[in-house]
């Protein structure tokens, strides 16, 4: 009977636009799907965010309002709204490629190998981790290493370790998830186990009809001085979204 | 001859008839000896090594590309032939020591750091005795073999990339659709070089390796051949290029790393400058004493004229006589630099100035080099030059009147 009902209720998931299965098969699912999961309700099959980035340094601090766009596992388009004089800049991505645009020079630039290791617009993030956010889900062995109680949800905290030939320089990744899909940590260890960086969630709520950390941080354990924040304005899932809307020539010409 | 023999003693006899100041004009010619072929020494020994070393790093005396490589080493410029045709072409072609590589511009990747380097995907086996990494002395292991997994970095590089034996990295390139190609790989072993700039650029991986991530099959960026001596790379650069068509491009290395061809062509420039100057100085010191020694003897050359000698005599005696000064004052010189340089051929210690060393590519110890094509070169050109200089005194000493010479006060 149980299983039964969960059929159902899969069947009904997917054709709600299939965000893929929920807590009630929670027992049975090891730990590569709790992470695809995650990896998919955060970004749903299609999303468009509003969202605030601020860097923060020891001397000064500048924040970023953006809009954002998503599609699948492979295309994304972020456009600057925020401050004026940014206006404009946009970065593209697809599949494992990423072009950006700056109004100011009218050009579209890809993104070179080389420079995939940079940080993205000043952040915390490197293009990498913006352009192949979803590496973590087949590029790594996922083991469960604890599973905790908190508010009556279970949370899941997840040793990821790189396969040898992928190109991941962390020795492991560790997250923490919450039985409904929500990240609540981030944590990137070196190869001798020493923490280097960390993607904490705080403000885990309600938007966009999903639950979701509305604003997450990156924070360096060498500088903690150092950080970005990206805190989420609004959010909406499982919208039509075109596909001219990841084209180079959108990128540069916005059209919505 | 019997002439030439009279001619010689007269000359001698003169020379020592004011020992004081021959002797110091040989001290100053065999100083100035000493100073062309002692500095030559020095930097002789330096550009050498600055050359040996280049050409170990490039390495290969002769080389072949796509033609536009050169000018764009990027991993779509392959050379046209892949590594089945090399084999069948250059396997039997009798070349002592040839290989293949991959050789593309990379990013590597730690944790913490990630710096541009050139990737070398290789075939270990045929590049041990020429290439610049002696293999056995590699903290950890080199490459096993082409289809070797790991990453070989220099010592320098892991360091700025706080990582070591045993830790992964991550190399990132581009494959010929413009895609990057990336690839973790573990760092195997940690090669030691002369300088930390070569420490610094080079990731070494196994050939197939490298040509799977890169997406490129069996191709190759560069077909290297090295012969005995890199100043004679002709007979292999006429071999090579007979065996290849227009398809790619032969180099000798000259060519490749034009800084240091030109370098080798420019030590034999500055050699004979040198040299030259050097006896400019002297020169006149030579001249002033031949002159003191004519106008001294005024009054005898007067006599001997009148006597009967031929001015041609004369002419010829006063030549002897500042052949024979240059000729013992460059061989006290000779000895005096090779004495020298000899103790200090196990290399002179210049760690204290090495950083600005290695900006213009050369090492913290340098290794004089007595070279006897030198050491002629400087004895050659100051006998041809003191005989131009003394032409003069002694003309002017042959053309005196007798009766004017004698009566001369």
């Amino acid at each position: 009977m149980v299983k039964a009902g969960m059929n159902i209720r899969l069947l009904i998931a997917l054709l709600l636009m299939a965000t893929t299965s929920f807590a009630a098969a929670d027992e049975e699912r090891d730990a590569t799907q709790i992470v695809r999961d995650a990896v998919n309700h955060w970004r749903g099959l299609s999303s468009y965010t509003e969202m605030t980035m601020v860097i923060h340094r020891p001397d000064w601090e500048r924040s970023m309002t953006m809009q954002a766009w998503t599609k699948g596992d492979e295309q994304s388009l972020v456009r600057v709204m925020e401050p004026k004089k940014d206006r404009g800049n946009g970065t593209l991505t697809d599949e494992n490629s990423m072009w950006t645009f700056s109004p100011k020079i009218n050009r579209v630039i890809k993104v070179p190998s080389s420079m995939m290791g940079q940080s993205w617009m000043g952040s915390d993030f490197s293009n990498k981790d913006v352009a192949r956010a979803d590496d973590i889900i087949d590029q790594y062995d996922h083991t469960i290493e604890s599973v905790e109680t908190i508010d009556d949800m279970a949370v899941y905290t997840i040793k990821s370790i790189p396969h040898e030939e992928a190109a991941v320089v962390w020795g492991s990744e560790v997250l923490t998830i919450r039985d409904d899909h929500v990240v609540l940590e981030h944590a990137f260890y070196d190869q001798d186990g020493e923490l280097v960086k960390t993607l904490k969630s705080f403000e885990i709520g309600e938007m966009g009809g999903r639950t979701i950390a509305m604003r997450q941080r990156m924070i360096k354990t060498d500088d903690p001085d150092e950080w970005t924040e990206i805190a989420v304005n609004t959010v909406e899932y499982e919208l039509d979204l075109k596909d001219s809307l990841f084209t180079l020539s959108n990128l540069r010409n916005p059209r919505n | 001859m019997h002439m030439f023999f009279v001619l010689s003693r007269l000359a001698w006899r003169y020379l020592w008839r004011n020992h004081r100041r021959t002797i110091v004009m040989l001290s100053a010619i065999a100083i100035g000896a000493w100073a062309m072929i002692f500095m030559t020494a020095l930097t002789r020994g330096m550009v050498d090594q600055m050359i040996e070393d280049g050409v170990s790093v490039i390495p290969g005396h002769v080389l072949i590309h796509d033609p536009d490589y050169l000018d764009d080493p990027s991993v779509n410029n392959r050379v046209a032939l892949n590594d089945a045709e090399l084999d069948e072409r250059f396997g039997d072609a009798g070349f002592v020591s040839w290989a293949s590589r991959v050789r593309v511009p990379a990013i590597v990747t730690s944790e913490r750091e990630s710096r541009g380097v050139t990737l070398l995907g290789i075939d270990p086996q045929a590049e041990r005795g020429f290439s610049f990494v002696d293999y056995d002395d590699v903290d950890g292991r080199f490459l096993e073999g082409p289809d070797d997994k790991g990453v070989v970095l220099g010592a320098k590089l892991a360091d700025t990339l706080e990582t070591r034996v045993g830790k992964r990295v991550v190399l990132m390139s581009q494959d010929p659709d413009n895609e990057i190609a990336d690839r973790g790989f573990r760092v195997v072993g940690l090669f030691h070089a002369e300088m930390d700039a070569t420490e610094e650029s080079y990731a070494f991986v196994g050939k197939r390796t490298a040509q799977d991530m890169l997406r490129i099959g069996n191709s190759v960026s560069e077909v290297v051949f090295v012969g005995d001596d890199y100043r004679d790379v002709e007979p292999i650069y006429e071999k090579v290029a007979a065996l290849v068509d227009d398809s790619v491009r032969v180099s000798r290395w000259t060519e490749v790393d034009t800084y240091l061809g030109t370098m080798m062509g420019m030590m034999d420039g500055f050699m004979l400058i040198w040299v030259i100057v050097i006896f400019l100085a002297l020169s006149f010191g030579l001249v002033n004493t031949l002159v003191m020694a004519v106008f001294e003897r005024i009054r005898e050359i007067g006599l001997m004229l009148a006597l009967g000698m031929k001015p041609s005599m004369i002419l010829g005696q006063i030549l002897i006589e500042s052949m024979m000064l240059l000729a013992v004052g460059l061989l006290i010189g000779d000895v005096l630099a090779w004495a020298t340089i000899k103790p200090l051929e196990g290399g002179i210690d210049i760690s204290i100035v090495a950083e600005g060393m290695e900006m213009f590519g050369a090492s913290s110890t340098l290794y004089p080099s007595f070279n006897i094509d030198d050491v002629i070169l400087a004895n050659v050109v100051v006998m041809i030059l003191g005989f131009l200089a003394s032409l003069s005194p002694a003309w002017r000493a042959s053309r005196y009147e007798p009766v004017e010479a004698i009566t001369k006060v």
